[in-house]
């Protein structure tokens, strides 16, 4: 996955996995950060109690410190998804109150930053090659990993259009009033759309050139480990505590 | 045996423009043919059209004497190796050994390992195996598609434009990689220089055959090439020049290669040197363009 980052300066395209090679968690196994989080997530949804909602939402927190991840990288990434979890929330705020819509933003935080935590610790083509090995049928795999390349083409094909705009002393879309840019920025839409359909049909050409049918899976593939096992036991094991907690097993 | 025939082909676009005429040509084994055309002439038009991708309106493609279709267009594909303009449009997998491997491991072909190591060797980037495809230059990308068509080890490569874009080195590493292989070869291209070297023959196409012949015969109808919006390679200039300045050559050099050749001959045939000469330009002359040679050996003035 890409996002893109404009600024008045400089167009860059930066890759989701930028920094899964330097993630504690970058050399696991995808099959088992796959499975021990998507555990962790599961558990931490069905949390009701506020306070085990934070403990869910403080395990989270050291999962992203032991990630060694930048986070100033996690951080943008949370601040994109801000707006969902909040938009969530604001139905629990505006009719059940204020501890009902905090806790909500807790346990969709603590759910996003893990999910943060598996999507940057993991090389993208890793991740859904881990999806197929985990028996996700394939038609599902390969829709995602084609979705994946058809919004690496669609961002290329949008940086080069905003480049060539900018380098022809565009400068406006700053301004919901000036028509100009308005026409021009619709304009650049539409053709960025018809080009990068273009360029995906070359892309399907391209995998049907070398014999694609409909498995898109990795040619080496990993065998779990001491470590991969530890990781997924370490989630199921916080997973556990979480929901005994809930139900107040231990009280 | 013929790996590929075309008979007759036409192929309009969508908005009815004729993209391909009558286009006919015949490929046996171990033939390397370039397509020349300038832009738009219906090369890689030519090339989709072989490889299945479109299906032409009327005539017909043999890909190893069978006829194809719509319905065996992906089975007759596993004998075609298609090499893209652009790299990035056929490199989908997370390094480049992975993405060699591609190719081989959607046909079910036997010795996958045996098979990325042949591919990476033959075009040179055994280094690179486990590198990240995206993050490569342009003419290390063409490389790395070269080397996952190689892998699966086809009878006939379909190359469209394989140099365009590369910087000067890589473009004469990469026209020294084709020469080097024994395969059957269809290249769509409008450097003929490049093409010179590679293969043995040429058809001119723009939107039908224009003409067709060796790269050599194909230089001295410069007057069809330029036609058709092509111009001779300057090697092939200068050696016209000094051909009509008294210094014979036998035949008209395309490349830098042959270029050096001929020139080594002429060289020993005039006694181991060459004699400057000052070229002057009148174009006052009866309106006519007048080259006038101060010192030459035909000692007389050439009219264009």
């Amino acid at each position: 996955m890409r996002i893109e980052h404009m600024s008045s300066r400089r167009f860059v395209v930066k890759p989701l996995d930028e920094h899964a090679e330097c993630s504690r968690f970058g050399g696991l196994d995808a099959r088992a950060k796959l499975v021990g989080v998507l555990v962790f997530v599961v558990a931490s949804a069905l949390l009701t109690r506020q306070d085990i909602v934070f403990v869910s939402l403080a395990m989270s927190l050291v999962l992203v410190g032991a990630s060694a991840l930048p986070i100033r990288h996690v951080a943008k990434l949370y601040l994109g998804a801000l707006p969902f979890i909040l938009l969530a929330s604001l139905s629990f705020f505006l009719f059940s109150g204020v501890e009902k819509g905090v806790t909500m933003w807790a346990r969709a935080s603590a759910c996003v930053l893990a999910l943060i935590v598996l999507a940057s610790s993991t090389q993208t083509f890793e991740l859904f090659s881990g999806l197929r090995r985990l028996r996700v049928p394939a038609m599902l795999t390969t829709l995602l990993m084609l979705s994946h390349k058809y919004i690496v083409v669609l961002s290329d094909e949008l940086s080069r259009m905003t480049l060539a705009r900018r380098a022809r002393a565009f400068s406006g879309g700053r301004n919901l009033l000036d028509r100009y840019a308005l026409k021009v920025i619709s304009f650049t839409a539409g053709m960025v759309l018809v080009r990068s359909s273009e360029r995906a049909d070359r892309v399907y050409e391209g995998l049907k050139a070398k014999g694609f049918e409909k498995d898109l899976t990795g040619w080496r593939t990993s065998v779990l480990g001491v470590s991969d096992i530890a990781f997924v036991m370490a989630f199921v094991a916080a997973s556990a505590v979480l929901l005994v907690l809930q139900t107040e097993v231990i009280a | 045996m013929k790996h590929l025939e075309l008979r007759d082909v036409e192929f309009h676009y969508e908005d009815g423009t004729k993209a391909l005429n009558g286009v006919s040509m015949a490929l046996e084994e171990g033939d390397k043919v370039a397509i020349i055309g300038p832009n738009g002439a219906g090369k890689s038009t030519l090339l989709h059209l072989i490889a299945g991708f479109r299906t032409p309106f009327s005539g017909e493609v043999r890909i190893g004497g069978k006829l194809l279709d719509h319905r065996n267009a992906d089975l007759l594909r596993k004998d075609l190796g298609l090499l893209f303009q652009d790299p990035d449009d056929q490199i989908f997998m997370p390094t480049v050994e992975e993405d060699v491997a591609f190719g081989p491991r959607n046909l079910k072909l036997e010795d996958i390992e045996g098979r990325v190591a042949n591919g990476l060797r033959s075009t040179g980037i055994e280094a690179l195996a486990k590198r990240r495809p995206h993050r490569l230059s342009y003419g290390m990308k063409k490389r790395v598609a070269l080397a996952g068509i190689m892998a699966m080890d086809p009878k006939v490569l379909l190359l469209d434009e394989p140099t365009s874009g590369l910087d000067p080195r890589s473009r004469t590493e990469l026209i020294k990689l084709l020469k080097s292989m024994n395969r059957t070869m269809l290249i769509a291209t409008h450097d003929i220089e490049a093409a010179a070297e590679i293969v043995d023959r040429a058809i001119v196409l723009n939107v039908g055959v224009v003409t067709e012949g060796t790269m050599k015969e194909l230089v001295t109808a410069k007057d069809v090439l330029e036609n058709i919006g092509l111009e001779v390679p300057p090697v092939s200039k200068l050696f016209g020049v000094l051909d009509a300045m008294g210094y014979e050559v036998e035949s008209l050099p395309v490349s830098m290669d042959q270029a050096v050749e001929e020139l080594t001959k002429v060289i020993d045939r005039e006694g181991k040197h060459l004699h400057a000469h000052i070229h002057e330009h009148d174009h006052t002359k009866g309106g006519k363009h007048v080259h006038e040679h101060s010192r030459g050996r035909k000692e007389e003035s050439v009219v264009e």
